[in-house]
Formats: C-alpha cells, structure tokens, sequence
C-alpha cells in the first residue's frame, strides 16, 4: 500500500494530482453550472498560436501560453455577449481560429516541431516549478472563488435579477473563464491535455447528482477528484496502465457510480417528509 | 486570379467542400439551434480509440472511426437524459473516457499507432473518390432527414417539455440527429480532420444566424457560407501554400468576427454585410501569396523525410531539385501537406520514401495528386533489419528507424544513385562520383563512431532513451539498449507508474549513468527518471528527425556525430566527448 510513496515520481505526481484535484473540483463546480465545459475541453488548444509565437522568439514557453489563452478566455465571454450567439458556440469560434491560427504560424521554418507536446505534461513528470505551480493556482482558485462566490451564485441562478441588483453577468463570466484559463496553463503542464477536462468536470458532475446546494457540491467534487486521482495513479502502478488516463478513467467510473446513487438519494429525500407527513 | 482551381487535386477538393457544404451548413444550424457545438466538436475527436483498434486488429479505419463515433454519440444521449444542466458535462465526460481508452489501447495493447494520427489530420488536398461518394452520401442522408425530421426538430427545439407531452419522440429524435452529426463529420473527417470540424459545420451557420432568423432561409444561406468560405480558404491555401484546414479556420473565423462587429454596430440587418465581411476578410488574408520557381532541366523529385532529403540533396546535387515534404519543425505525427508538396508530388518522376509505416501519408499524396512518379522505398533497400516493436500489420513488421545505422544509410545512397541514374541518365557522371564522395564520408563517420564507442567499455555502453527509436545505432557500436520512457511509438501513449518503477530500478541495478531524451519530446518523464536515479538527463538526441538549419543536427552526418557525442559523454559522465574528423 505504502511501497508506491517510496518512489520520488509517485510521490509527485500524488502531490500535483491532489493540489489540482483542489483547485479543478472547486472551480469545476462552476464551470458545469456555468455550462463551460466545451471552454474547459478547448481552451488548450488556443494556447497553440502562443506558443508557436514564443519558440519562434525564442521565449519561454509560458510567456506565450498564457496571454494566448486568456485572449481566448476574453474572446468567448465576448463573443457570448452577441445577439444568438452562445457561450457554447462562442468556445467553437475562438479555438478553432485560434488553433487554425497555430496551424498557420507554425508553418514557419523557426517553429520546433511538436510545440505543443513540449509544454504538455505528464503526471509522472511532475517538475517542482509545476508543484508550485499548482499550488499557487490551487490558492488562487480558493480565494477568488470564496470572494466571487454571491455574485456568481447570482449570475448562475438568474442573469437578469443580477443586473438588477447590480452585478454584471459579463463581468462574471470572464472573470470565471480567465480563472479558467490559469488553471488550464498549470495544469496541462503538469498533467497533460486529457487531465484537464476530466478534472475540471467529472468531479463537479458527480457531485452534482450527490448535491443540491453549491458549497457541499464543491466540497464533495474536491474530495471526489483527489481520491480518483490518487486511485488512478495506484492503478497505473499496480496494473501497469498509462499514468494519465488511468486517472481519467478512475474519475469517469466515479460520475457513472454516482448516477444511481443520486437517484437512490434523490428519492431518500423526497420520500422523508411524506413519510414524516403520514406520521402527523 | 483563378489558375489554382486548374489544378486537378485542388478542383477535387472543390467539390468535396462544395458537397460537404449541405451536411455541414444544414446540421450547422440544428448544431447552433440545438446547443450541439460541443458534441459535433469532440464526436471528432473520440474517433481515436476507434482508430487506435483499427489500426491494432488491422480492419478499415474509417470502421473504427464510425463505430467510435457511435458508441460516443449512443453514451452521450443516454447520460444527457439524466444530466439536469444537459448536454454539456455529458459529451465532456464520455469524451475522456473515448480518449482514456483509446491512450490506454495505444499505451498498453497495441505498441504502436502511427496510422492513428493520419486520419485525425485529414486535408481537403488528398481527396479520392472514396471521401467524395462518403461525403455525398452524408449530404443525401441529412437532406432526407431534414425534409422528414426537420420540423419535429423544430419542435423539440422549442420546447422539450411539451413537445415530448405531445407524443412525438423526443428521445429518438434526438438520437436520430446526434447520429446525423455523428455520421456527416466522421465523413468529413478525412478532408478537414479532428480539430476544425467546427469551422464548416459550426461557424458559418453561427455567422449567418446573425442576419437571419427563419429557418429555410439560414439553412439555405448556411450551405451557401460553408461552399463560400470553403472555396475562398482552398484558393487561399494554393496562393499562400498553407495547409486548407488552418486556413479555412481562420477565414470563417475572420469572417464571423467581422460580421458580429457589423451585427452589433448597425442594427438594420443587411445580409449583404455578411458578402462584404467576407471579401473584407479574402482580402485581408491574401496578403502573401508566394509563388515558386523550379529551375529548368532539374530532375523533379520528391523526398519524405528530412534524412532522405539529405541523403537525397548530396548525391543529386545541381542535378536535381529535391521537395522535401517534411521539414525539421513538422512534426510526423501532425502531417498535413501543403500545396506545394501536392503540386511537387504530381510533377515528380521520383519519390523516395523512408518506409515501414513512418511516411506511409505518401501513398495517398501520390495517387490523388494523380502522380506518376516511381516510389523508391528506401527502407526496403536496406541490408540491415531489426524487428518492430509489439506489432499489428505487416506494415510495422520492422523497426523503421533504420537510418541510425550507417551501413544502411549506405544501401540507402547507393539505391538512390541508381534510381537517378536510371531516370536521368544524362547526369550519370554526376551522380555516381557525388555518391562515391557520400560513402566515403559515411564510411569516415561509421569508423569514428566505432572508435569513440570502443573507447569506453562495453559495460557503461547503457542506454536508457524516450522511446526506441535508436535500436539500430545500439546495434551497431554494441550498445545495450536498457530501456525506453515512453512505451510505444504513438504519440499519444502514455507511461506506466508500473513501467516507469520497473526502468528506475533498472537504471540504478545495471549502473546506467544517463537517461537521454530526444529533440522533439517533451523530456519531463525522462528528466523525472533521471532525478529520481541520480543520473543526467542533460544530452539530447535527434531521433526521427534532423535539426533545424544551424543547429548540430542540421544534416545526416551531423545528425549521428552529435547523437554519438552525447551518448560517449553521458556513458562517461561528461568527461569525454566524441569528436569525428572529416
């Protein structure tokens, strides 16, 4: 049980697994209610022309990911704020330009091949800049989720009684989507481009047929993601599957376990005052 | 102004873009109208563990393709029924477990996947007939189910709640259009690939709904956009010689930008703005059109991969204009070819390839560029064999990096002296004494490799590297190839925590000094091992490519120097390096 924590990579890819399931089962909650999960799927991708734009400067990596990625983030919550345009299809237009625009730029003879791949990581190639990384991220997350939380409980529930009471809907959807976008830059360094996806939704997801009120919901999805990533990781290391989608198959199983257990809980619920009803 | 649609493979993909333009302008609004940009987006992408299998068990690809594309479409609208918020975390979900599968069936089942990508990358230049028949039986398919279906669509569309009270079916109607989607851009994958479904299927008939709001009206003028943007990204794409998927992309992305920027400015609706966005947005973009000039009496020639162009440029000389279709920054994996390359392709009397499943793409570039060049395949010249890894087809029967041993890079000039010689026999003189000159200088780089590697005893002659690529070097300077990082070829595999215990252990058992990974890969794993053993992971290899001009791997014999330099001075812990005189 114990023999896997004896090995320095696991040992890392344990902490980058926990610290991002923190910060991805937090933030997650509000980017499935928010119906942003194609944003969460996609927005690495837009990272590619800043990336492209950086080798070929000769930058580091990073200083064209994330401005790439959050003029991405900008441009959905834009773009959604055009008449018949959704958040959804505004996720479609921003990252196919952006990575069409990738495709285009890399087309120049400084570009390293396979830009991407190099700023992707894997779980067991947790560096201790991405340690930190994360964790500074998983900070970040926490606390601007415990500042926003009123105004973007309001935005969620009712977009029009919002600005009536003077909070700003755009404003809440950006501020969700760039916080989104730093997550998607620490985390695809340190666990890859399929991690993301899963962590900053399979969790929430589940949580969601567990709960009704939102801060047990996040509670719940934290706890769901950091134990999948954990059981993921000891999978690959007892039956030897790839690290990366180990996790995300632990954390599918997870949302697919919790569809009959929310039923069951769903009718707990409603059948205990009934039942109290026929009492009195 | 019109010469690039002369050119036969680009008339092709007019008319497949022209008949893709129905599925993909008449569903892009059911996917706008209906919240589906997100399904259509990864339906796409969660092709892949179907691929990975058809590539693995040996059967058609596109198979693989469809039935991957069922299953997701079957899961997506069996949980979206339970999920309250809909669709969305739905298609997210069943889309990592595709992914998760497939990087697991690449990782660990099958060693290798090297087709996979292939499809995943398609291109509007390499159309057969095959893709057009699919292409037109997908628009036939949702014309029908449109005329049938479309106003029940309408109605769901409005209204689930009451439209599922009045009996008409909604969960089957919905599977019927997740499986319509499902089908056309599975269908359309080959020409436009995973990542840029949306620009035909999702952005032009968002572009439209900007100015239009009744129904037939913006599926008409949708199918309109879609052939528009498509026709205007091809003719762009052969007159700045970039690939047709980016560019198309980035055209209806320009063009939706500049039309929500007209939208929101004037509030009188002009669908006429929509056509003056668009030229705005041609016009913007057909800045650079490059134009490229083959010198005359220049055998036309075409090379695969950036050795074979080496090897390829040092015997032809003067003699021979050489198209190398991969350069040092693509990536194999993520080929798509340029205009260019089609065009070189159809003019050329040779093509020489690198073999086994590394270019195979080429087969394809030369029967729909309608070529009809010779295909020398160089790996098939070779004297020297080894065995591929864990493997499916007879395609992956042997190890294809075969180049990293110099004998066989010998074979290689010698088969391409003649196969000059024999198209152009002309310039016999000067091929024969240009590759006599070659052999000695590979002769003079396999020697001094030998010496450097006989320097240091064959017991700390270990190598650990990224992924095997360099069973031939070991081979031949009597390396012993300890292990690899990365499990097989494909670039999605993934490592074990299982694998990776069992290397670091290897590593500190048999006294392995340096873990070296390759130019091209993301070297974290590896630095990771090399952490955790207390060995370096500082000396980089060039694997399956050269380096870019300038670089210490900028040609093949640069390439192997370099590569033998870093393993001597990872065998010595940096002491001693491996310089080789020519």
């Amino acid at each position: 049980m114990l023999e896997p924590l004896q090995e320095p990579f696991m040992q890392r890819a344990l902490a980058e697994v926990v610290l991002i399931g923190v910060a991805g089962g937090a933030l997650g909650c509000w980017v499935v209610f928010y119906g942003l999960s194609y944003a969460a799927e996609s927005l690495a991708h837009s990272l590619f022309p800043g990336l492209v734009l950086a080798a070929i400067a000769g930058a580091p990596l990073l200083l064209g990911a994330t401005p790439a990625v959050v003029v991405a983030a900008l441009a959905i919550a834009l773009g959604a704020r055009v008449v018949g345009v959704s958040r959804e299809a505004a996720v479609a237009v921003v990252v196919t330009t952006m990575f069409g625009l990738g495709v285009l730029l890399a087309l120049s003879p400084q570009s390293p091949p396979g830009v991407e791949a190099l700023l992707f990581g894997d779980p067991f190639g947790v560096t201790d800049a991405d340690l930190a990384a994360a964790a500074a991220l998983a900070a970040l997350v926490l606390l601007s989720l415990g500042l926003l939380h009123g105004r973007l409980l309001v935005v969620g529930f009712d977009r029009g009684a919002a600005r009536a009471l003077g909070v700003s809907p755009a404003l809440a959807d950006a501020a969700l989507l760039v916080l989104l976008a730093a997550a998607t830059v620490v985390a695809v360094q340190g666990l890859g481009n399929l991690l993301v996806v899963a962590v900053f939704v399979g969790p929430a997801a589940a949580a969601r047929q567990l709960a009704d009120r939102m801060l047990p919901t996040m509670l719940i999805a934290t706890l769901v993601a950091v134990l999948a990533g954990v059981a993921g990781l000891y999978l690959s290391y007892s039956a030897g599957t790839a690290g990366g989608a180990s996790v995300a198959l632990a954390i599918v199983a997870v949302y697919l376990l919790s569809l009959p257990l929310g039923r069951w809980f769903a009718a707990h619920r409603s059948a205990t005052p009934s039942a109290e009803a026929t009492i009195a | 102004m019109l010469e690039p649609f002369q050119l036969p493979f680009v008339q092709r993909g007019l008319i497949e873009v022209a008949i893709l333009a129905v599925p993909a302008g008449l569903l892009g609004t059911w996917i706008v109208l209906r919240g589906l940009a997100f399904f259509s987006h990864a339906v796409g992408t969660a092709a892949f563990p179907g691929l990975v299998l058809a590539d693995g068990l040996g059967f058609a690809a596109p198979l693989g393709a469809f039935g991957a594309a069922a299953l997701f479409s079957a899961g997506t609208a069996l949980l979206s029924r339970r999920e309250e918020e809909g669709r969305d975390a739905a298609v997210a979900i069943v889309l990592v477990g595709c992914l998760a599968a497939g990087t697991i069936l690449a990782s660990d089942v099958f060693g290798s996947g090297a087709n996979v990508e292939t499809l995943l990358f398609g291109s509007l230049l390499l159309v057969d007939d095959g893709d057009i028949a699919l292409a037109a039986v997908a628009a036939g398919a949702t014309v029908l189910a449109s005329l049938l279906l479309g106003h029940r669509w309408l109605a769901t569309g409005f209204d689930p709640g009451s439209a599922e009270a009045l009996g008409t079916g909604a969960r089957g109607l919905e599977i019927v259009l997740l499986g319509l989607i499902a089908f056309a851009i599975v269908a359309a994958l080959s020409t436009i690939g995973a990542l840029l479904v949306a620009a035909l299927f999702v952005v032009p008939a968002l572009t439209v709904r900007l100015f239009v709001e009744r129904m037939r009206t913006w599926q008409l003028a949708s199918i309109a956009l879609v052939a528009v943007e498509g026709a205007v990204g091809l003719w762009l794409s052969v007159k700045t010689d970039a690939p047709p998927g980016a560019t198309i992309a980035v055209v209806s992305g320009a063009v939706f930008a500049l039309a929500a920027m007209a939208r929101s400015l004037s509030a009188p609706r002009r669908p006429a703005l929509a056509a003056v966005a668009l030229a705005a947005a041609a016009l913007l973009l057909a800045g650079c059109a490059g134009g490229s000039g083959d010198e005359d009496g220049q055998l036309d020639v075409v090379a695969t991969t950036t050795q074979v162009g080496d090897f390829v440029r040092e015997v032809g000389g003067g003699a021979v204009a050489v198209d190398q279709i991969l350069q040092p920054n693509t990536d194999p994996h993520e080929y798509e070819p340029r205009p260019s390359d089609v065009v070189a392709t159809a003019e050329a009397e040779l093509v020489f390839t690198s073999g086994d499943e590394l270019d195979e793409w080429i087969g394809e570039v030369v029967s729909d560029s309608g070529s009809e060049a010779e295909v020398v395949d160089l790996g098939a010249a070779v004297p020297e064999r080894l065995p591929g890894e864990r493997s499916g087809e007879e395609a992956s029967t042997y190890d294809p990096h075969w180049w990293h041993d110099p004998r066989n890079a010998e074979a290689a000039v010698r088969e391409i002296e003649r196969s000059l010689v024999a198209a152009d026999p002309a310039h016999r003189g000067v091929f024969e004494r240009r590759a006599a000159a070659y052999l000695t200088r590979l002769r003079t780089l396999d020697a001094g490799i030998g010496r450097c590697m006989e320097s240091v005893p064959a017991a700390r002659r270990k190598l650990v590297t990224d992924h095997g690529a360099f069973g031939y070097f070991a081979g031949r300077y009597g390396i012993d190839v300890v292990g690899a990082v990365i499990p097989s070829q494909a670039t999605q595999a993934q490592p074990s925590a299982k694998d990776l215990s069992a290397l670091a252990g290897l590593v500190e058992r048999e006294g392995v000094e340096a873990v070296f990974p390759e130019s091209s890969l993301s070297s974290k794993v590896a630095e990771a091992i090399a952490a955790q053993t207390g060995t370096t992971a500082e000396y980089t290899l060039y694997g399956d490519t050269l380096g870019p001009e300038g670089s210490d791997g900028a040609t093949y014999l640069q390439m192997e120097a370099a590569n033998a330099d870093a393993m001597l001075r990872g065998f010595t812990g940096g002491r001693r390096g491996c310089r080789i005189g020519s």
